[in-house]
C-alpha cells in the first residue's frame, strides 16, 4: 500500500481529532485575530443607531437551542444595542420550542442593562399559527397576543403604548433559524405592512437570503456567528462570538488543508495507477 | 446541589454522551438521544397546552364568554375525525379549510415577494445615468449594485436557466452557455457548502465554550468527571462487546 493509499483510507477519527484541537486551543488559547466588519452587518447597526430613543423594537426570536451557538450571540449583541439605545423592545418567537430561551436571554440582558418588564421591554412569547401570526400582528397586535408571556393583557402596557399593528414597528429583526423565520416576516409583514426589515440566520441558511438583501427586501443581515462577531464588535461589548473567532478561522484553515490534502493523494494516487496501468 | 449546577452537570454529560459517537456507536450516545428527542417533544405538547388550550382557547371562552372561538375549535376537532375510520370524511372539510386559506393567503404575497421582487431585481440597467457625465459603467466588483455585477448576474441567471432548458440538445453554442450554467451552479453550491461547514463548526464552537466554562470548580468540575466516565464507560462497553462474539462460540 502506497503512501497516498494510506493517507486516504486515514481512520476518520484522526480528523475528528484534528477538528477537535483546531477548535479547542484557541478558545483556550486566543489569539484576537482581526474582525472586519461587513456591510450588511454594519447597515443593521446603522438604522439601530439612527432609530430616535422610545422608537419600538421588535425582534423576533425565531429559532430555538438547536441553533443557541449562532443566534444567541446576535440575539444578546442586538438587545445590547437597543436597550443602550434606549428603544421599547417588544419580544416574541414564532418557534414554540425556543419559548423559554427566548424569555431567559431577553430577562438576562435587561437585567444587564437595567431596563424594567413591561416599561422598557415586553415579551409576548409564542402564538400559534406561524406566518398566520404574523399577518394578525398586522391587523392587530393584541388579537395575536392578548396577553404576554407572564400571562398579563397586553392591552394598557407602558412599552406598548402608541402600537396598534406592525405598522407602528419603526425596525423590526428576525433572528430566525429556518422557517418561519426572516423570509416569512419579508412575505407576510414588511412587504404587506411597509415597515423596515432586517435579519439574522444561521450559516446554513445565509446565502439563500442574499438575494432579499441585494434586492432591499431585508436592509441587512447578520449571518451565524461570524455575524454575531462583527455586531459585538460594533456594539464594543465583545462576548461569545468573538472569543469563537480565532477557533472558527482555525478550523477552517484546518479543512482547507485537509481538502487540498485529499485532492494531492487522490491525484497522486490515480497517476500511480495510471502509470502501473501503461 | 444548584438548579445551575445540575444544569451544567446535565448539559456537559449530555454533550460528551452525544460527543462520543464520534469514536462509535454506543449506549451512552442513544441514550442522549433519545433524551432529546423526548424532552422536545415534552417541552412543545406542554408549551402548546398553555398557550393554546388554556391562554387562547380556554380562558376567553370560560372566563369573558367569548363564544364565537368554538368555531375554530369545531374545524379543529374535524382534524382529529382521521382516527375513526367512519368519521374520516369530516375530516376533508377542516383540511379544504386550511389549505384554502394558506394557499389564498400565501400564493399572491410569495409570487411578489420572491418571482416580481427577484425578476425587477435581476433586470437592471447594464449602463447608469449618472448627473452630468451622461452614461457610465461602474466596474466595483465589492457594489452590489455596479454595473458589472448586473451583467454577471444577468448571464448567471440567463446560463443556469438555459441549463435547466432540456427542450435542445446542449451542443454547440448551447453546450457553452450550459457549461456557463454549470460554472454558476458550482459557485452557488461552494458557497453554500462553505456557509454550512462555517454553521457546523459554530455548533461546535457552542459545545466546546460550554464545556470550558464548566470545567470551572464553581460547577464541580463537571466536563473532568464526565469525561473520565465517559471514557470509563466506552472503554468497559467495548470490552464487553468485544467478549460477547466468543461466550456465543
Amino acid at each position: 500500500m502506497t503512501f497516498s493509499e494510506r493517507m486516504l483510507k486515514i481512520d476518520r477519527r484522526i480528523i475528528f481529532l484534528v477538528i477537535g484541537l483546531c477548535t479547542l486551543l484557541p478558545l483556550l488559547y486566543p489569539v484576537g485575530l482581526p474582525i472586519k466588519i461587513s456591510p450588511e452587518v454594519r447597515s443593521i447597526y446603522d438604522y439601530m443607531e439612527a432609530l430616535p430613543e422610545r422608537s419600538v423594537f421588535l425582534l423576533s426570536i425565531d429559532f430555538d437551542p438547536a441553533s443557541k451557538p449562532e443566534l444567541h450571540p446576535q440575539a444578546i449583541a442586538l438587545l445590547r444595542h437597543a436597550f443602550r439605545k434606549n428603544l421599547r423592545v417588544v419580544a416574541m418567537t414564532l418557534w414554540v420550542s425556543g419559548t423559554g430561551m427566548a424569555d431567559q436571554l431577553l430577562t438576562q440582558v435587561a437585567q444587564e442593562m437595567g431596563k424594567e418588564n413591561g416599561k422598557d421591554y415586553v415579551f409576548l412569547g409564542w402564538s400559534p399559527g406561524g406566518t398566520a401570526v404574523i399577518i394578525n400582528m398586522g391587523q392587530d397586535l393584541y388579537t395575536a397576543f392578548p396577553s404576554d408571556y407572564s400571562g398579563k393583557a397586553t392591552k394598557g402596557i407602558p412599552v406598548l403604548e402608541g402600537v396598534q399593528s406592525l405598522k407602528d414597528i419603526a425596525y423590526a429583526i428576525s433572528l430566525g433559524a429556518g422557517n418561519p423565520g426572516i423570509e416569512a416576516w419579508y412575505v407576510f409583514g414588511k412587504d404587506k405592512y411597509k415597515f423596515e426589515l432586517g435579519g439574522g440566520c444561521t450559516g446554513v441558511i445565509a446565502p439563500g437570503l442574499y438575494p432579499l438583501l441585494r434586492s432591499g427586501q431585508i436592509n441587512g443581515l447578520i449571518g451565524g456567528l461570524r455575524g454575531a462577531a462583527e455586531y459585538e464588535s460594533l456594539v464594543g461589548q465583545k462576548g461569545r462570538a468573538v472569543a469563537g473567532m480565532d477557533a472558527q478561522s482555525a478550523t477552517h484553515f484546518a479543512i482547507i488543508v485537509l481538502v487540498a490534502m485529499c485532492n494531492l493523494f487522490y491525484f497522486s494516487l490515480r497517476h500511480q495507477q495510471g502509470q502501473r496501468q501503461v | 446541589m444548584e438548579a445551575t449546577t445540575l444544569g451544567a452537570w446535565m448539559a456537559t454529560g449530555l454533550t460528551l454522551f452525544i460527543f462520543s459517537f464520534l469514536y462509535k456507536d454506543n449506549p451512552l450516545f442513544k441514550l442522549a438521544e433519545h433524551l432529546y428527542v423526548g424532552v422536545s417533544v415534552g417541552y412543545t405538547i406542554v408549551k402548546t397546552w398553555d398557550s393554546v388550550i388554556v391562554h387562547l382557547i380556554y380562558r376567553p371562552i370560560v372566563d369573558q364568554g367569548e363564544i364565537g372561538l368554538l368555531i375554530p375549535v369545531a374545524i379543529g376537532l374535524l382534524m382529529l375525525t382521521r382516527y375513526v375510520p367512519k368519521a374520516a370524511w369530516m375530516s376533508r372539510y377542516a383540511f379544504a379549510f386550511i389549505v384554502g386559506l394558506g394557499s389564498g393567503l400565501a400564493i399572491p404575497r410569495t409570487i411578489s415577494s420572491f418571482i416580481l421582487k427577484q425578476v425587477e431585481d435581476t433586470v437592471r440597467p447594464l449602463l447608469s445615468m449618472a448627473g452630468g457625465e451622461g452614461l457610465t459603467f461602474s466596474m466595483n466588483l465589492l457594489n452590489p449594485a455596479s454595473n458589472l455585477n448586473a451583467i454577471i448576474i444577468l448571464i448567471g441567471v440567463s446560463s443556469v436557466l438555459f441549463y435547466f432548458f432540456f427542450s435542445i440538445e446542449h451542443s454547440g453554442p448551447g453546450k457553452v452557455v450550459a457549461r456557463t450554467g454549470i460554472i454558476f451552479l458550482m459557485i452557488a453550491f461552494g458557497a453554500a457548502f462553505g456557509y454550512t461547514v462555517m454553521a457546523r463548526m459554530s455548533l461546535l464552537i457552542g459545545r466546546l465554550t460550554d464545556l470550558i466554562e464548566f470545567s470551572d470548580a464553581s460547577y464541580g468540575r463537571p466536563t473532568l468527571w464526565l469525561f473520565i466516565l465517559t471514557v470509563v464507560a466506552l472503554v468497559l462497553l467495548g470490552r464487553r462487546a468485544s467478549s460477547a462474539p466468543s461466550q456465543l462460540e
